[in-house]
């Protein structure tokens, strides 16, 4: 009976030493329902045996930038920010769309998030305002209510330098006056200068933003939709506005590494993770947002993702400009900071 | 000779560790701060991180700091280890010995995060403040250099405070009873005899503590916020958003030469702490 067990044991080693294999670099986050709705089915179904490369976007593409002559990963998950800096550095190519079974299913935004074909969004999420309702007695409807005298001193903003910054910056710009396709933020700056003291600090993890609210430092801040379960973990009364200038948007994707090893079993998986079944489980696990406009999400779900009329107004800022500008932009802001 | 060739053989394993994981890293290091392929020499970088005021006051400021630290967690741990070397219960001494290494034994966002809590404006200072009627107002304690003082304070000072309990135990008592016995004062058989005994520990503290509050990550980043920008963090902006990591290096280089000098400095004090004893 041992013996039988080791053998059966050395059988599957082998098997899945043999097995192929698709190699994905990506975040080390919810790894167990990563395995549960994507690694187990897609290996069923497929034969592939999904192998993940974790880390964060910065020290991931860093590693991609090295392998750049000898690449190893297939496929790459990325912020849309960092999938534009891979896309300048040139570490993909561009996905042959017409391979993809499930590319018809997807929402406009995002069939092209970057331009050329070089990603996939896979994700979304929106980035509107947090408040406390016991402590702001007039409700929060705007983004220019982060000006308001009520809320100065409990006021938290966005580090630059995190994925929201620019777009943040950016949006400020815009309804604020800025004439149109400005790229300096100069009308940004100015206005943020007028309440910078006012700004408890500018975060740069939501965890440490919940913390804030939690202890109370802070009543009113932008946050992401995806982090608004932590946030209803605290029990203290808040609410998750849409301002009325509009929500943020923003995308993770996934592209395919630039001579891929295995360029067949990348796009098997991508594919994969655009179906109905995937975006659905994902979306019930609320792991991610749907990008699949099929995807009907149950209604106790929907309030933590960013689905229905939520996902139809995000607005998305062109993050190749982002990209172009990042180093004068942080430049300002690191002066901003420092003034 | 033979004798030699053993004690070579006893310093191997620490010496190959050291190659592989601290001086190859470093060459790459340093050599990556001076030459890129490609570019050429790019020495160039350490003439722009001085040339930009942004980075001369992160600079500055984390040296300050740092400095700062070391000083007061010198001043702070040198009558507490005099004590703990006195303490003469063996359990006594073991439990304060506790206390004293506790903070080491704690992940460092979880101890940073403690302060938050102390320093919040609805903080333990905060309160106690208001109900003294010291304040009217809670005053904002966080995400300023005085929070990120005490933060690495507390962080780096048990790293002074042990340093100096293993040179206060190589000295003998029978030095500053020689000392009195002479007729030196209390003060002075300390400032002649003692402190010039124990300078190692205090070069050896003080190198750890000023090395370990210039590198701080953590402890910057969540108790001084975007505002108060050091080293560390500007390091972590150039690698982490802009992948500048040529800048970043040099950044790496920078802090790694500043804690040489330092150590070289601490050591040179040392010598002159020792030779005056002699004399």
């Amino acid at each position: 009976m041992k013996k039988l067990s080791i053998i059966f044991a050395l059988l599957l080693f082998v098997s899945l030493a043999f097995a192929s294999q698709v190699n994905v670099s990506t975040w080390g986050f919810n790894l167990d329902l990563l395995d549960k709705n994507i690694s187990e089915p897609f290996l069923k179904e497929h034969g592939i045996q999904v192998v993940r490369d974790l880390g964060n976007n910065s020290v991931r593409l860093t590693k991609l930038l090295t392998q750049k002559n000898n690449p190893v990963i297939d496929v790459a998950h990325f912020a849309d920010y960092y999938a534009q800096l891979g896309r300048v550095e040139e570490l993909f190519e561009p996905i042959d769309v017409s391979k993809l079974e499930n590319y018809g299913e997807l929402f406009d935004f995002a069939k092209d998030p970057i331009g050329g074909n070089y990603a996939l969004a896979y994700a979304v999420s929106s980035y509107g305002i947090v408040y406390r309702t016991d402590l702001i007695e007039d409700p929060i409807t705007s983004w220019k209510d982060f000006w308001r005298e009520d809320v100065a001193g409990y006021i938290s903003l966005p580090d630059f330098t995190i994925t929201q910054g620019p777009a943040f910056m950016m949006h400020i710009n815009k309804i604020f006056g800025a004439p149109e396709g400005d790229e300096s933020l100069d009308t940004a700056f100015a206005k943020l200068s007028e309440i910078k003291r006012d700004v408890v600090t500018f975060y740069r993890t939501s965890s440490e933003l919940i913390n804030l609210f939690q202890m109370e430092e802070v009543w009113m801040s932008p946050a992401p939709r995806f982090s608004w379960g932590q946030f209803m973990g605290t029990g203290l009364p808040l609410a998750f506005v849409i301002p009325e200038e509009g929500v943020l948007g923003f995308f993770s994707t996934v592209s395919v590494v630039k001579n891929a090893p295995d360029r067949e079993a990348a796009y098997k998986y991508i594919d994969f993770i655009l179906s109905n079944s995937v975006q659905t489980a994902q979306a019930i696990d609320l792991v991610d947002s749907p990008v699949n406009k099929n995807i009907v999400v149950p209604e106790d779900k929907a309030a933590f993702l960013t689905v229905g009329d939520e996902a139809a107004s995000l607005i998305f800022y062109d993050i190749e400009t982002t990209v172009r500008n990042r180093e004068v932009w942080l430049e300002k802001w690191n002066k901003f900071l420092g003034q | 000779m033979v004798q030699h060739k053993k004690l070579y053989l006893l310093l191997l394993p620490c010496v190959v560790f050291l190659t592989v994981f601290f001086l190859v890293p470093l060459l790459v290091l340093v050599s990556g701060s001076i030459y890129e392929p490609g570019k050429g020499f790019v020495g160039q970088g350490y003439y722009n991180f001085f040339a930009q005021k942004l980075s001369r006051d992160a600079y500055f400021r984390s040296l300050s700091m740092g400095g700062l630290v070391t000083l007061i967690s010198m001043v702070f741990s040198y009558p507490a280890a005099m004590a703990i070397v006195r303490i003469r219960s063996k359990s006594l001494k073991s439990f304060v010995m506790t206390l004293v290494v506790l903070p080491l034994m704690t992940n460092p966002v979880a101890r940073t995060f403690a302060w938050l809590v102390v320093l919040g404006r609805n903080g333990l200072i905060n309160n106690t403040l208001l109900s003294l009627g010291l304040i009217k107002r809670p005053e904002r304690l966080l995400y300023t250099n005085g929070a990120v003082f005490v933060g690495l304070l507390q962080l780096f000072m048990p790293f002074m405070i042990l340093s100096l309990i293993s040179a206060l135990e190589n000295v003998s008592d029978d030095y500053s009873m020689a000392a009195r016995s002479l007729g030196a004062s209390g003060l002075k058989s300390f400032w002649y005899v003692q402190l010039p005994l124990t300078i190692e520990g205090l070069v050896i503290g003080g190198t750890l503590v000023f090395t370990g509050a210039i590198t701080a990550y953590v402890t910057p980043a969540i108790l001084g916020g975007s505002r108060i920008l050091m080293l560390s963090t500007l390091l972590y902006q150039r690698a982490s958003v802009t992948l500048d990591w040529g800048m970043a290096t040099t950044i790496a280089m920078i802090m790694f030469l500043t804690t040489l000098g330092l150590n070289y400095a601490l050591k040179s004090l040392g010598k002159v702490g020792r030779s005056r004893s002699r004399t």
